[in-house]
């Protein structure tokens, strides 16, 4: 079945109220850099009165509007001392030299600071904000209901020549716990029957957000999901160079040897019921994800399917040693997101948003250089950006 | 703009295999290949060549080293030329680690030699410029060798290692493609389905071979080390909870258990909640004790070694192996329990 992606040029409101939140419209251009970011969600809305953001049924069908150069960044600084979250600065940079590191800078964005009242614990918190900015997203694209669209897009995936490569996509989707969940319709990825596959459709119409706050520059937001480069770009092929098969669902951070194995060759196996004679393979996040990714690739090529892994580096930039966390010689076929320890030059904004302290106790005006891996999505390992990352 | 060059006792006319010896010596001007190199750079100048004895400069590194870094000091050039020196690996060692030394102080350098010689993998972050096996690549080298060195001398900002003609050095630059990732993932695998494999990321792992068995570990002192970031309550030395710089040694002093009470992990790489509920899960001192009086091992260290190992680059988490397994070595142990998380 179709899907119909419609878009509307951005029709905002002078004001926007969120409970519990300071909101911001910055519009391009202005030398604003924002903090202690969650989540980046491209406003959405179903005429058919379906939601945008489903935790039933099914997405990727019928039609969905969206509003052209918008993005809604939902921001909050975690008040407990909680540790995994210290260090993991997440930045978007709407001037400077961070600004080239994502499409952010290019939109409108619309900053919702959410605040973390005292006592509050942080899951609550984070349920709270992830709920309401996904609402605050769908109704931004209300306005889109009343109005006449700028451009529609099908995505519909029809019968090719049988001597097309038949290709398909492996998006790995991280669960290491609270805080650290991709959701499918919902659900934490590890509680949502993964690996699985879906209509590339349902990817890029809400079926997967995020709720996950690793690693800012390896993380994959939402708006990555919703306007998908990997499944756009097999779209684009399908039919020319290749024979887009389909998507599968898998989960990173399994939590034991063994069901990282089981999980590997059952994402293999999905592909080849998809007919897949080769996969490209994505990363969310570090550490034992990068495992699970390469587990996957060989699981894949023993069953007979070729493979592409897509993931970021993270190297000294200084050190000329080995530079990826696990490897298989099976993964002779990888895309590099760049190498997330390299630095970004200071840059003195003209405003914060999100919070004045990164987490570091650094003030977020007067930051000297900051790394990659502080930069919201800047090394996402579903290839939504073109940062790569080559030897010198 | 200023070079120095730096080449063998051969090549400086001082004598074959008989001058070998020969100790660091520095000579005016262009001397040998540094002739016709000069002629390759351009308005950069030869203004002195350095020379050492191959035999020399392998057996008493540490001096020869220190004599050639002391003659850059006082001529402090633009940019340091090494070579080329071919196939010959202890030519090739020595002009590899005087252009890596230099490039440590910040001199520009660049060294030439055969691909496989040993001294690539010594030239650290200095460049190298790949050469014929021979001398008889000499006329084809000198002006890869003079543009490159050129090219540093003025500073310039180089570009890739096939755009300008050096060696991989395997350091890691960030780039913006023509291409997303997402495209290039395309290509590479379409290329790949067609027979034609390619990467942007060659693998290779500091893999490490499994050790012979412990003979007998009922003989046996043995070490418990963990990356768990496992401290005494409180993290009275700051362990970070992320990209570490350091590790730890604790005193166990004849303890029993690792008490919830009295230590905990403040690892940033995961959940840490069920872990600090019972710490000899990750530093597994309890069951570890239990095998001492059991006889099953012979004497437990009576020290716990600890690190975080998250976000830790694998060139210093290969230096805290190192350190670690240096004390532990000393103090005797045989064998080690090592925790990951």
């Amino acid at each position: 079945m179709a899907w119909e992606l419609a878009s509307f040029s951005a029709d905002l409101p002078e004001e926007i109220e969120v409970e519990g939140a300071e909101v911001e419209i910055v519009r391009p251009g202005e030398p604003v850099r924002v903090t202690h970011v969650l989540d980046a969600v491209e406003p959405r809305i179903r005429p058919d009165g379906r939601p945008a953001f489903p935790t039933g049924g099914k997405a990727g069908e019928g039609r969905t509007n969206r509003l052209d150069g918008v993005i809604v960044l939902s921001c909050l600084d975690f008040p407990g001392e909680e540790r995994p979250l210290h260090e993991q600065e997440s930045i978007v940079d709407l001037g400077g030299p961070g600004a080239e590191y994502a499409p952010f800078s290019q939109e409108t964005c619309i900053v919702v600071s959410f605040h973390a009242p005292e006592g509050a614990r942080n899951e609550e918190l984070e349920a709270k904000a992830r709920k309401e900015t996904l609402s605050l997203a769908e109704q931004l694209a209300a306005v889109t209901l009343e109005g006449e669209p700028v451009t529609v897009e099908t995505f519909e995936l029809g019968d090719v020549d049988g001597d097309l490569p038949r290709v398909a996509a492996l998006i790995q989707l991280s669960d290491l716990g609270p805080l650290y969940y991709q959701y499918v319709y919902g659900q934490p990825a590890g509680q949502a029957g993964l690996p699985r596959p879906i209509d590339p459709a349902e990817l890029l119409d809400g079926a997967v957000t995020c709720g996950e706050y690793h690693w800012a520059a390896m993380r994959n937001p939402t708006l990555f999901f919703q306007r998908n480069e990997l499944v756009r770009a097999l779209h684009r092929e399908h039919g020319t160079r290749l024979d887009f098969r389909g998507v599968v669902l898998m989960r990173g951070y399994e939590q034991s040897a063994d069901d990282k194995q089981r999980a590997a060759e059952g994402a293999a196996a999905r592909a080849e019921e998809l007919g897949a004679g080769g996969v490209i393979i994505t990363t969310d996040a570090g550490g034992n994800s990068h495992t699970d990714v390469m587990l996957t690739c060989r699981a894949c090529e023993r069953a007979g399917i070729r493979t592409t892994v897509i993931l970021a580096e993270e190297t000294d930039p200084e050190s000329t040693r080995p530079i990826l966390t696990d490897w298989v010689p099976e993964a002779d076929a990888i895309v590099s997101t760049g190498n997330v320890e390299e630095l970004l030059e200071a840059w003195a904004p003209g405003r914060v948003l999100g919070g004045d302290t990164l987490l570091d106790g650094t003030s977020a005006a007067a930051a000297g250089a900051i790394p990659v891996r502080n930069y919201l999505g800047a090394a996402n390992q579903m290839g939504q950006l073109a940062l790569g990352a080559r030897s010198g | 703009m200023r070079a120095v060059h730096y080449v063998n006792q051969f090549f400086a006319g001082l004598g074959g295999e008989d001058k070998a010896e020969t100790p660091p010596t520095r000579l005016e001007g262009p001397v040998g290949p540094g002739r016709g190199l000069t002629a390759e750079l351009g308005d950069v100048e030869i203004v002195a060549t350095l020379a050492c004895g191959d035999d020399y400069f392998a057996e008493h590194e540490e001096d020869a080293l220190a004599a050639l870094l002391g003659y850059l000091d006082d001529d402090h050039p633009d940019v340091l030329v090494a070579g080329p020196a071919f196939g010959s690996g202890r030519y090739g060692y020595a002009c590899g680690t005087l252009a890596a030394a230099a490039a440590e102080r910040g001199i520009p350098a660049v060294a030439a030699m055969h691909p496989e010689n040993p001294g690539v993998d010594a030239a650290g972050k200095a460049y190298v410029v790949p050469t014929a096996v021979n001398v008889a690549g000499m006329r084809d080298a000198l002006p890869r060798l003079g543009r490159l060195a050129s090219a540093l001398a003025a500073g310039r900002e180089l570009g890739g290692p096939d755009e300008e003609g050096y060696l991989p050095r395997g350091l890691r630059r960030n780039y913006f493609a023509e291409q997303t990732g997402a495209e290039r993932a395309i290509e590479l695998l379409l290329g790949k389905l067609a027979g034609e494999t390619r990467t942007e990321v060659g693998g290779g792992l500091d893999r490490v071979e499994p050790p012979a068995p412990v003979p007998d570990l009922s003989e046996t002192l043995v070490a418990l080390v963990t990356e768990a970031g496992c401290v005494p309550q409180g993290n009275p030395d700051r362990l970070p909870s992320v990209r570490a710089q350091g590790w730890f040694r604790y005193d166990l002093n004849g303890e029993e258990t690792l008490a919830a009470a009295r230590y905990e992990s403040v690892h940033g790489g995961f959940d840490v909640t069920l872990a600090n509920e019972d710490p000899n899960r990750l530093v597994p001192l309890d069951t570890a004790r239990e095998l001492e009086r059991e006889g099953r091992i012979g004497r437990l260290h009576d020290a716990f070694y600890t690190t975080t190992g998250n976000g830790t680059p694998v060139v210093t988490a290969t230096r805290f192996g190192r350190e670690i397994a240096g004390e532990l070595r000393e103090a005797g142990v045989g064998a080690v329990l090592l925790s990951g998380t």
